[in-house]
């Protein structure tokens, strides 16, 4: 153990002038189910620590068609937010009981592909984050927000304070395909939401997860979609788009070329659940 | 490493306790206070050994700075044994043979109760989706799903 100083800040302000002063030797914590673990291990070995779960970023306000939630609020917490259904999905197939009662939504968006399958849906949601620096907010779309892998638009002096995610317009799905049936890593997860006019998807937005270095929008199997019925031959051909825009990684869990046939495997699987779906 | 004191309710008694800043609640439990029940295993939040409950929810010792805890109610094992006799788990638990070398078992009861308070009557798919994080490698769960079916059937039987 190799941690000098813990803070534990009260206020997000607070949060703030501690990451200003101590800058990148800070290692900043929400539930600690990722940086424990490593901490523990000996793999991560900070001198600092801030930790924000007293940081009154737990909460969740529904407005207007907007759920706000704050970035501390747990994974189990989501569950309580009836209003998406395909956010309380992604959450109660996260982890176990015990890490859902510690990890946050603000942590998910930053843990390593494949874990993040919280992430995955709020991609599909089109959640934008409100990240905070001593000066000021700034809103950034998810889909905007990832760079690479273990990459994000996060400046050194800007914490993640909230996720404002519109509540769907159309239809939505999210399975996520791991090697148990739960408290599992991904081999794939996919998150998608469907706006129809008739027979026609209008809008669709499809979310990957597993099948890149960070959870990324599979625009080119969008593209596909809209204009189109979701008929067989249209369903096969965003599959196939997926697969071709996917670039997955082998590890412990799956291989590169295993993950990339499950890409086309689920986006269809998806695709062919949602046509059934009522509207 | 500077030294703490951090003050909080274990087992309904208010302690405070002089800790080097941020070890864990797992460690201060077991080597500091004599807590034992609460285990150590794979330190990873990956075994459910260490489980507690924080304000009544499931939490894993191992990944909790024992700062983060102040002011809040910990409950671990003991605290769940009565004075005299056995909580229904932990009667069920022997009764079912759902301890074999033992080392699972105060998590796993730990996370049972949690999941009783909530939900006094789970589905065995309930029991089995909550227990999930809890990692025995020696009855099979077989046995362990069922004392917590009969703990849930004996608890409402007396109508607590």
């Amino acid at each position: 153990m190799t941690v000098k100083e813990y803070f534990l800040p009260q206020t997000l302000d607070e949060a703030l002038e501690l990451l200003a002063k101590h800058g990148s030797s800070l290692l900043v914590m929400a539930g600690g189910t990722l940086a424990m673990p490593l901490i523990n291990d000996g793999i991560s070995l900070p001198e600092k620590v801030m930790g924000l779960r007293q940081a009154g970023l737990n909460y969740i306000n529904q407005t207007n068609g907007t759920v706000t939630v704050g970035a501390t609020t747990t994974l189990n917490q989501l569950s309580d937010i009836e209003a998406i259904s395909v956010l309380q999905e992604a959450a109660n197939n996260a982890a176990s009981l015990s890490v859902r009662n510690m990890g946050t939504v603000g942590g998910n968006i930053f843990a390593p592909s494949p874990s993040g399958d919280v992430a995955v849906a709020l991609l599909a949601l089109d959640a934008k984050l409100k990240l905070v620096d001593p000066n000021g907010e700034r809103i950034v779309p998810l889909a905007d927000f990832y760079i690479g892998f273990m990459m994000t638009d996060l400046q050194p002096d800007e914490l993640l304070a909230e996720i404002q995610v519109p509540v769907p317009a159309g239809k939505t799905i999210y399975i996520k395909f791991g090697r148990k049936l739960a408290n599992t890593p991904s081999v794939v997860a996919v998150a998608i939401h469907l706006v129809m006019h008739g027979d026609q998807v209008k809008d669709a937005r499809i979310a990957l997860n597993g099948a890149g270095p960070n959870p990324f929008r599979a625009k080119n199997a969008e593209a596909v979609l809209v204009g189109s019925s979701l008929n067989v031959a249209t369903i096969d051909a965003a599959a196939k788009a997926a697969m071709e825009e996917s670039d997955p990684f082998t590890d412990a869990v799956a291989s590169e070329s295993y993950r990339r046939k499950m890409v086309g495997v689920f986006v269809g699987r998806a695709l062919n659940q949602l046509a059934e779906q009522e509207d | 490493m500077k030294p703490k004191i951090v003050s909080f309710t274990l087992n309904g008694r208010h302690v405070d306790v002089i800790v080097n800043s941020f070890s864990t609640l797992q460690t201060l439990l077991r080597e500091q206070l004599g807590f034992t029940a609460t285990k150590a295993g794979c330190k990873q939040g990956g075994c459910g050994s260490c489980t507690v409950l924080v304000n009544g929810e499931s939490m894993l010792s191992c990944l909790l700075p024992v700062e983060d805890v102040a002011g809040q109610e910990v409950t671990t094992l003991e605290g769940i044994t009565p004075l005299e006799g056995l909580h229904p788990l932990q009667e069920t638990f022997l009764e079912h043979l759902a301890t074999q070398c033992g080392y699972c078992t105060p998590g796993m009861i730990v996370t049972s109760k949690a999941l009783l308070d909530r939900n006094p009557n789970p589905s065995r798919e309930e029991i089995i989706k909550a227990l999930t994080g809890n990692v025995c490698r020696c009855t099979g769960y077989e046995p362990i799903i069922k004392a917590v079916q009969d703990a849930a059937q004996r608890i409402n039987g007396k109508g607590a």
